[in-house]
């Protein structure tokens, strides 16, 4: 069947036409993980029984005549920060060591609406805090490509799964480029959707206003199907969406980029970008000019200094966010303790990873009175002026394209004894974070040592229908998606 | 040196909603623990808060009756602590932009008017229960009340004695009833109220340290510890050793009857407020102001004037009437149905309320709907039976539910007021006793008092006590 | 910018972290190098920044004051580690 080199839409198809059925298509794909899992260490927990069942229900449908949903049969991985009702959830850290939430998130109820299947938790930076994956409590994940240098983080779990073949699309979540530098070290195609496009009920949060779900594909189309089912507003939540721009995006994926005008922003090539990266997105750019595009310099200051507002903003909002964690109503309890405060201390000390420490106690500090004013709210305030300078831009642009990673993906070991190196390399994804804008990584070369190259396409507000088109097209100049050494 | 009592307030005010600020869960009271709750209010991970409508308007509503000025676009805060009664370790609350800025509330205490102002109201969540197991070593968690959506209402520093408070307090519960905000039941916890009071020499303009009480549960509570605290407080001024006031939080042991320093929440003053990420920002737009302006219920100072002007009663009897929406409304039900206004007045404040307090319920719980009490005092005005009777008539009322015709029947009740057969006793009467009749030509006025109790004994208690007296007089001048 | 052992020490109490004197050393120096760092964005002129949230193309976002009752309440306390009947159990508090 070679079920690993397929998408996502050829798999529903083929169900659909009878030619095998969800059940065959769910068992192949635990036989894969069965085989190349325990190398890469992508999933924290299977979910095989509740797999086969659902497959089995949508073999009924299908028996019946019935439609199934637009990801019908298609298995799908999820990064272990979003509740699965029933299914432990984790976050990658030891003080949610055996939670199990009582509910769904609302990408869950939708992907079962949609009659896909879901095969699995994947591993994470513990909390989303990490760009290697290595902050997880539990497991370390290899990089597909080369199984001693790091997938990416912190949905390196899901980006290195599909890598593998071991599943066709997963779901991430990118609050600083947790979707898309993983994509990018994976040589696999990952979105971060405009703020609020995808519903944040069920995610557990770490930056509340940065946070978005999104998927990861090894194509641009799979991407948009992934994204079409799971996008929409939700009653749930207050940040989503309010009016149903449920966009159609595969039906305008095809139509080019005659026409388009990109801005490529100077302040993105300049020292610190590795060299063969910059070779290699300077070719696509000649690509995008050849298939139509106009390719413009353009000027992006305030990229550094979003840097730090970054770090400001989300690890305030993480320090709030993560404090409820403390033993009593869920999750790790220390053994031994004589009072309460005592329960609630330990239990979070022992229970967080070091980062994530850090990370609540620099949030605890930009918030404390006496300096919220000089960090927090200076925070906000560059963030809306980096949000207009996105905004100008785009008044001229359709499109921004970058490189999404500074460096190639590196070993495991290598930079994570550093807090700062590792947070440098945001450098390229973090503004549109904070700008809230949309935007995808895709494979665009292969480096000398045989290591994938991520670019990346950013649009403005709801502007993902542009970015599949100009994605689809440089994708099928650049032939790539067919390119996957390992499966 | 004189000194005088500074006082601020701090009232929570638990809405008239449904639901939770946040969730759908119910917001009744008395449920079993942990009965309400959900995955949102609980804070279980992953989950987000979606704002009640309805808390909106009953907190522009407060404000509205409260003479407050609204910020047309409020919004909403985290307000970070760890406590167990706090799932998400942290109380979404408003923190510099309230959804209310300013605002008054008038008093009058010994015929002296006073204005308080207010500060602010602004809408937040309540946290759980605790129940303490003293002899175990543990305690227990109720997370029924979290998410329950309150408002805070803080006044200025304006006022200025221990009665001022009462009053205050009174007088805003009364309003917020009348708005039907709240049901402001301080035993349920439905209005709390912590105070903050302070000393200072007559003429400073400066305030001195103040302290803050807390676990204040009813009006009573409110006037011994304010009172306790204010004399505390001036003992050490007058022995030089104010510098012994510590700003601190102080509770109130009613059991002790004295204020006990608390120990202290550390850190509790670092509430690294920031605005609520979760939520946008609230919009109240002109349109909305007005209708709420123009659906407000009457209230009490409308409601005096008008009693004042329509039934001629008297303050005490309006205020105490007006003080209690569901009094008020039964009363002028009453009246509207044909009894006189102070015949009506008189029945409440006396008779009914002496019942209600026997019987433990409250003033919505009043058993005699307000036309049969009608018909009960028609009765009465008609003569058919004495008002002792009618006491007695409307006590059975009250315990079985009966109608006055029946009961007045069951008990043979009727009074006679026939002149006819009045005639006949009182002629019988006299007839017996003609020692007393020549007694009362002679002048010995107090026969005639012996003679009507002849007349109620020989009619058995029936005889209409005035119709009676007249006819005796009348008799008693022919033989004279 | 400074900062103190003490300054560490106090938000760790803030976050109810408890940390080593050593590791309370490590974070003085991480913390400084992150803050100074953060330094970046004072060389900003911020102050015709108004962070008053108003934008007119916003809607507040509000529920309908309606009731409804999460079924499985057994599921929603799976996951604590001490019960007492419906109570959840902690350490006494002392108020």
């Amino acid at each position: 069947m070679n079920i690993e080199k397929m998408t996502a839409r050829s798999i529903r198809r083929g169900i659909m036409e009878k030619q095998f059925t969800a059940k065959e298509v769910i068992t192949s794909f635990f036989e894969k993980i069965h085989e190349k899992d325990p190398a890469i260490n992508g999933f924290l927990t299977l979910c095989r029984e509740e797999a086969l069942v659902q497959a089995e229900h949508i073999d009924e449908k299908v028996k019946n005549g019935e439609q199934i949903g637009s990801l019908g049969g298609v298995p799908i991985a999820i990064k272990d920060n979003m509740c699965t009702d029933g299914i432990k959830t984790t976050c990658a850290s030891k003080i949610l060591y055996d939670f199990i939430p009582p509910y769904d998130a609302t990408v869950i109820k939708k992907l079962k609406d949609a009659d896909a299947v879901i095969i699995g938790k994947t591993n994470m930076d513990e909390f989303a805090m990490g760009s290697s994956t290595e902050n997880s409590a539990f497991k370390k994940t290899k990089n597909p490509w080369d199984l001693e240098r790091v997938p990416g983080g912190s949905s390196g779990g899901s980006a290195a799964v599909v890598s593998a073949g071991m599943a066709p699309v997963a779901l991430g979540s990118d609050t600083g480029g947790s979707i898309r530098q993983p994509a990018a070290f994976c040589g696999v195609v990952g979105l971060k959707p405009t703020y609020g496009l995808v519903s944040r009920f069920g995610l557990i949060a770490f930056g509340s206003s940065l946070d978005q779900i999104g998927p990861l594909s090894r194509n641009v189309k799979d991407s948009a199907l992934v994204l079409e089912a799971i996008q929409g507003e939700d009653k749930l939540d207050s940040t989503s969406v309010k009016h149903s721009i449920t966009k159609d995006y595969i039906s305008s994926i095809e139509k080019g980029v005659k026409g388009m005008r990109i801005g490529v922003p100077v302040e993105f090539f300049q020292s610190g970008l590795d060299d063969e990266i910059a070779a290699s997105i300077k070719e696509s750019i000649e690509k995008l000019k050849a298939l139509g595009a106009v390719l413009e310099d353009i000027s992006l200051p305030i990229t550094t200094e979003g840097l730090s507002a970054y770090y400001i903003i989300s690890s305030a909002e993480a320090s709030s966010n993560l404090a409820r964690f403390d033993g009593i109503r869920y999750g790790y309890r220390t053994e031994q303790f004589e009072n309460l405060d005592e329960l609630m201390e330990k239990s979070r000390s022992e229970g967080f990873g070091e980062e994530v420490k850090r990370r609540i106690m620099l949030g605890t500090f930009a918030l404390s009175s006496g300096y919220y004013d000089a960090y927090y709210n200076r925070a906000q305030k560059l963030r809306k002026k980096i949000k207009e300078q996105f905004t100008k831009v785009f008044e001229s642009y359709d499109l921004i394209l970058s490189p999404t990673s500074p460096v190639l993906p590196f070993k495991i070991g290598e930079k994570s004894s550093n807090p700062i190196e590792m947070y440098l390399a945001d450098i390229y994804t973090i503004n549109i974070n904070l700008a809230g804008i949309p935007a995808l990584s895709m494979p665009c070369g292969i480096s000398q040592a045989g290591l994938p190259i991520g670019l990346q396409i950013i649009g403005p507000h709801y502007g993902e229908d542009k970015i599949f088109k100009a994605a689809y097209a440089l994708e099928q100049e650049l032939k790539l998606a067919a390119f996957h050494p390992m499966l | 040196m004189s000194f005088e009592t500074i006082i601020g307030l701090e009232i929570h005010v638990e809405l008239n909603t449904k639901s939770k600020i946040f969730c759908s869960c119910s917001t009744e009271f008395g449920a079993k623990p942990n009965e309400h709750t959900c995955p949102i209010c609980l804070g279980i991970p992953g989950t987000l808060p979606v704002l009640n409508e309805e808390v909106v308007n009953l907190a522009l509503k407060a404000g509205t009756i409260l003479n407050c000025e609204i910020n047309k676009l409020n919004k909403l805060d985290r307000k970070n602590y760890f406590y167990p009664d706090l799932p998400k370790a942290y109380q979404t609350s408003q923190y510099d932009i309230p959804i209310c800025r300013g605002g008054h509330v008038d008093i009058e205490t010994d015929g002296v008017k006073h204005r308080i102002r207010l500060n602010r109201i602004h809408m937040e969540e309540d946290a759980g229960k605790l129940v303490h197991l003293e002899d175990e070593g543990v305690s227990l968690v109720d997370y029924n009340r979290v998410g329950v959506p309150l408002i805070e209402i803080v006044t200025e520093p304006d006022i200025r004695s221990v009665e001022e408070a009462v009053t205050f307090l009174r007088t805003l519960k009364s309003m917020l009833e009348y708005g039907e905000i709240s049901d402001c039941r301080m035993e349920q916890g439905s209005l709390r109220c912590d105070a903050n009071i302070s000393q200072r020499r007559v003429g400073q303009d400066t305030f001195n340290t103040r302290v803050e009480l807390k676990n204040i549960n009813s009006f009573k509570e409110l006037q011994k510890a304010l009172e306790k605290e204010e004399k505390r407080q001036r003992e050490l001024y007058t022995f030089g050793e104010e510098n012994k006031i510590v700003q601190e939080t102080r509770r109130w042991d009613s059991a002790k009857g004295k204020t006990i320093p608390m120990r202290s929440k550390e850190d509790a003053h670092d509430y690294r407020y920031f605005p609520e990420p979760d939520l946008v920002p609230v919009i109240i737009n002109s349109i909305q102001i007005q209708e709420i302006k123009e659906a407000l219920p009457e209230m009490p100072v409308e409601k005096k004037k008008r009693f004042k002007v329509l039934y001629s009663l008297n303050d005490k009897e309006i205020d105490i009437i007006v003080g209690d929406k569901a009094l008020s409304e039964y009363y002028e039900a009453l009246v509207s149905y044909g009894t006189n206004p102070k015949t009506g007045a008189n029945w409440i404040l006396g008779n009914m309320l002496k019942l209600l307090n026997e019987k433990e319920l409250e003033t919505n719980q009043i058993p005699v709907p307000p036309n049969a009490l009608c018909k009960l005092t028609e009765i009465i005005s008609e003569g058919k039976i004495s008002i002792t009777a009618g006491q007695e008539v409307f006590k059975e009322m009250f315990y079985t539910g009966k109608s006055a015709e029946e009961i007045v029947k069951e008990k043979g009740l009727s009074q006679i007021s026939d002149t006819k057969d009045l005639e006949r006793i009182i002629k019988s009467v006299l007839d017996s006793n003609p020692q007393s009749v020549s007694d009362y030509a002679a002048g010995k006025t107090q026969a005639a008092g012996f003679l009507m109790g002849q007349i109620m004994k020989a009619s058995k208690g029936k005889a209409n006590p005035q119709v009676a007296k007249a006819l005796l007089d009348e008799q008693l001048k022919q033989r004279v | 910018m400074k900062i103190s052992v003490e300054d560490v020490n106090y938000i760790a109490k803030l976050a109810k972290l408890s940390i080593t004197s050593e590791q309370a050393q490590k974070m003085v120096k991480e913390f400084e190098s992150i803050l100074s760092h953060f330094e970046s964005i004072d060389k900003f002129d911020l102050s015709d920044v108004p962070l008053d949230l108003y934008s007119e193309d916003m809607k507040t976002v509000l529920r309908k004051d309606e009731t409804s009752v999460f079924p499985d309440k057994k599921k929603l306390f799976q996951n604590v580690k001490s019960m007492n009947d419906t109570y959840i159990k902690v350490p006494k508090i002392i108020e």
